[in-house]
């Protein structure tokens, strides 16, 4: 797409690592992680106690996922409060589980006989988050709620960055959160998908996902406007691409087809040669049918550039925070293009053949990092890469 | 956005008034609403339930047995649709999205996987129903239906989500990124959802909802289905336009006060311009925070024609703005202004241009 330049103006984390960006981002570099046994959750039946949790409850009438978008929010506004017109000021979220604690609760009380409290869970809904967000920024214009389960987060900067690019916004903001919940805890684990040990990807020895919370939230500008306010530019947004599998409800496709797809089309729009990528913020989220894959789609995009990209996975930091997930790599992805250093993926000792590429093996590495691709995909096969550049003031 | 035109060339509707187009139009004509006491496996207390609803022959009964709800709903809209269209998408599903509105999605498979998880632990978990408590379940078995390999977003925007979707593949086809877009809304009623909106008082006691009684909604549940296309492409493949797009607007409100959604959802419709419509349909529903919105503009544009609010006859989140977008299309000829009110996020306005029905 092209338009105006869209810019990343602010970065708000709230991790299982830290209850900020750059403590996270330290932390990651350093080459901690944030899991840990699972204890928000009583679920004592469960062979995997492991998960990546944020040291935050919920609260009366605000859900887990509302209070941490909203830290995140004031992180990435850092102090700044929009003005001008309310009606060009966008919110875009991507939402996992949301409020679904609340209605497993009530659920919970009515199975028991109890009456529970049916209004606390009919007015969280994913949207409520979004809503609390748009109400904190004064913001009037457009908003949407994404639910694409694990790539929700990834396609609402998309959706973000093409009404910036097309002019009707002047600031959107746009991330995701996740808190976790019992209905996608038991689900993964019944699918024998969770690893009762750290996660492993791209390892030959991989076993499942650990799940994780936390919330991302990305302020985004126009160039123009960014540069009139002397705002810290993080990094530029160049586009994104979104693709199907139409290949299976929950697997991946084994060649990565969709998932090349939406890379390809990222680098299309986003007029990015594949010479000029020098990261990938993957999904890995070490299952087995996803890391293989995603490798191929890798190389189906970049062809032989792929020899000489770093990849990483925020996984092996924070779990898989779902809804949220394709924000969190992103994030990793911008303060990578901003430092030029790539965060590990770790505990990855015995990588995988299938997994060829250079995967940023258990501790960071500094190197020139000119753009960067982001990759999320999610159950229905849904794909959505997106393609970001490093801000050299120009 | 662009001004390429975008036309509607495929409509299709699973509705709890009946079957095929012509039930729906009568339904709407006659303003007959379809509220009845609703099957136990539903839940307790009225509603408008697709009980004649008949997927066989559309959806393999392997595929059946796997489908929630509202992914069976979704399948047939879509189904219809594209047959509609005359779009076979098998050898361009590449070029095809899908934007799928829905309150309900994934919610249904929810309860189903929780309720016996939460009985017998571990063991109560079922591996075949989990995948379907994303909300984005229902895109995903559409894909595998139809080949469609273009990209995908399911949106949650409660009343209006089916709306967001709409602007989202207008966005991707103005775009250039596809060459159509199915469009759907979806929600299909189950046991919990009944049971929290009774909690909440926000069901209409009395059996039937009345806009402006303050009484509350009645839940529904369906699909519609629209293929959008732009008008360039749709004429290149020789397709009738069912009708055309002519604008769709929102604006939300910072604060949650119905004054505040009533400016927002003013502000829409002025953003389409001052043009008079010719029909109108609203998205009362019994609930004061929509219906007070709806009764504003009305107040304010005494010259308007009346509107029909399709949700006092199908039921609320029967599409999740879907329904009202659907009434638009069943309208014969003149330009048909839509406004969708909603509790939450933005509000939405649309214009609206039918064919005639007698056009081939």
């Amino acid at each position: 797409m092209t338009g105006r330049r869209v810019v990343v103006t602010g970065l708000g984390v709230v991790s299982s690592l830290a209850p900020d960006r750059e403590g996270t981002w330290a932390a990651m570099l350093a080459g901690r992680d944030g899991l840990g046994p699972l204890t928000r959750l009583d679920l004592p039946l469960e062979p995997a106690q492991m998960a990546g949790q944020v040291p935050l409850d919920a609260r009366r009438h605000q859900t887990l996922c509302e209070r941490m978008a909203l830290l995140a929010l004031v992180e990435a506004l850092d102090g700044f409060h929009p003005g001008g017109d309310p009606g060009r000021l966008g919110v875009f979220q991507g939402a996992g589980t949301s409020g679904l604690p609340v209605a497993e609760a009530y659920l919970t009380e009515r199975l028991a006989g109890r009456r529970g409290r049916a209004a606390e869970a009919a007015y969280q809904s994913p949207c409520t988050v979004t809503d609390a967000l748009a109400r904190r920024l004064g913001a009037e214009g457009p908003r949407s709620t994404v639910m694409n389960a694990c790539s929700s987060s990834l396609l609402a900067l998309g959706q973000a960055y093409e009404r910036l690019a097309a002019g009707e916004l002047d600031l959107a903001v746009a991330g995701g959160a996740e808190s976790l919940c019992r209905t996608t805890y038991a689900g993964f684990s019944c699918l024998k998908a969770v690893d009762p040990k750290k996660c492993r990807p791209f390892s030959r020895d991989r076993a499942g996902l650990n799940l994780g919370e936390g919330a991302v939230q990305v302020l985004l500008e126009p160039l123009d406007l960014a540069r009139a306010r002397g705002a810290t530019i993080f990094a530029e947004v160049l586009g994104y691409g979104a693709s199907m599998d139409a290949h299976h409800p929950t697997a991946p496709h084994p060649e990565g087809e969709g998932a090349a797809r939406a890379l390809t089309m990222a680098l299309r729009l986003g007029g990015l040669d594949p010479a000029s990528v020098d990261l990938v913020s993957a999904h890995g989220t070490a299952t087995p049918a996803n890391d293989g894959a995603e490798c191929l789609a890798i190389r189906r995009a970049l062809g032989t550039a792929a020899d000489s990209v770093s990849v990483t996975s925020t996984k092996s930091q924070f779990g898989h925070t779902l809804g949220a997930a394709g924000a969190f790599g992103a994030a990793a992805a911008i303060l990578a293009l901003r430092d030029q250093v790539v965060s590990p993926t770790l505990r990855l000792e015995d990588p995988d053949p299938a997994c060829d590429l250079d995967c940023t093996a258990r501790v960071a590495r500094e190197r020139q990092i000119r753009a960067a691709l982001v990759n999320a995909f999610a159950f229905g096969g849904n794909n959505v890469s997106l393609a970001l550049r490093r801000w050299e003031g120009r | 956005m662009s001004e390429t035109r975008l036309v509607i060339t495929g409509l299709g509707l699973v509705l709890p008034c009946g079957d095929g187009l012509d039930a729906a139009r009568a339904s709407l004509a006659a303003e007959r609403a379809c509220f009845a006491d609703l099957p136990e496996a539903l839940g307790m207390g009225r509603g408008a339930a697709c009980t004649a609803f008949a997927p066989a022959g559309i959806i393999p009964p392997m595929q059946l047995r796997r489908l929630d709800r509202l992914s069976r709903f979704a399948w047939v809209a879509a189904h219809r649709a594209f047959e509609d269209a005359g779009l076979d998408t098998r050898s361009s599903g590449e070029r095809v999205a899908v934007c799928v509105g829905t309150m309900s999605g994934g919610s249904e498979a929810s309860e189903a996987f929780m309720r016996p998880y939460l009985q017998r632990g571990p063991e109560g978990a079922s591996p075949m129903v989990f995948p379907n408590t994303v909300a984005n379940a229902a895109s995903g078995h559409l894909a595998l239906a139809f080949g469609l390999k273009g990209p995908s977003a399911t949106f949650v925007d409660r009343e209006n989500a089916a709306f967001t979707a709409l602007e989202q593949a207008a966005r991707w086809l103005h775009s250039g990124q596809v060459e159509a877009a199915l469009v759907l809304g979806a929600d299909g009623l189950f046991p919990l959802l009944l049971d929290l909106c009774r909690g909440t008082r926000m069901l209409d006691r009395h059996g039937l909802p009345e806009a402006g009684s303050g009484r509350g909604f009645l839940p529904g549940e369906g699909a519609q289905a629209f293929l959008l296309e732009r008008a360039s492409d749709a004429a290149a493949r020789g397709a009738r336009p069912r009708a055309t797009l002519w604008g769709l607007a929102s604006r939300s409100a910072a604060e949650p006060s119905v004054e505040a959604r009533s400016r927002a959802l003013m502000a829409a419709v002025a953003a389409l311009g001052g043009a008079t419509p010719e029909h109108r349909v609203g998205g009362a529903s019994g609930l004061p925070r929509l219906d007070v919105p709806e009764a504003a503009l009305a107040a304010q544009h005494p010259h308007w024609p009346r509107a029909v609010h399709p949700k006092l006859l199908w039921g609320e989140f029967a599409g999740s703005g879907g329904q009202l977008l659907a009434a638009a299309l069943l309208r014969q000829g003149g330009r048909t202004l839509v406004t969708a009110p909603a509790s939450s996020g933005a509000q939405f306005a649309a214009l609206l241009e039918a064919a005639s029905l007698e056009t081939p």
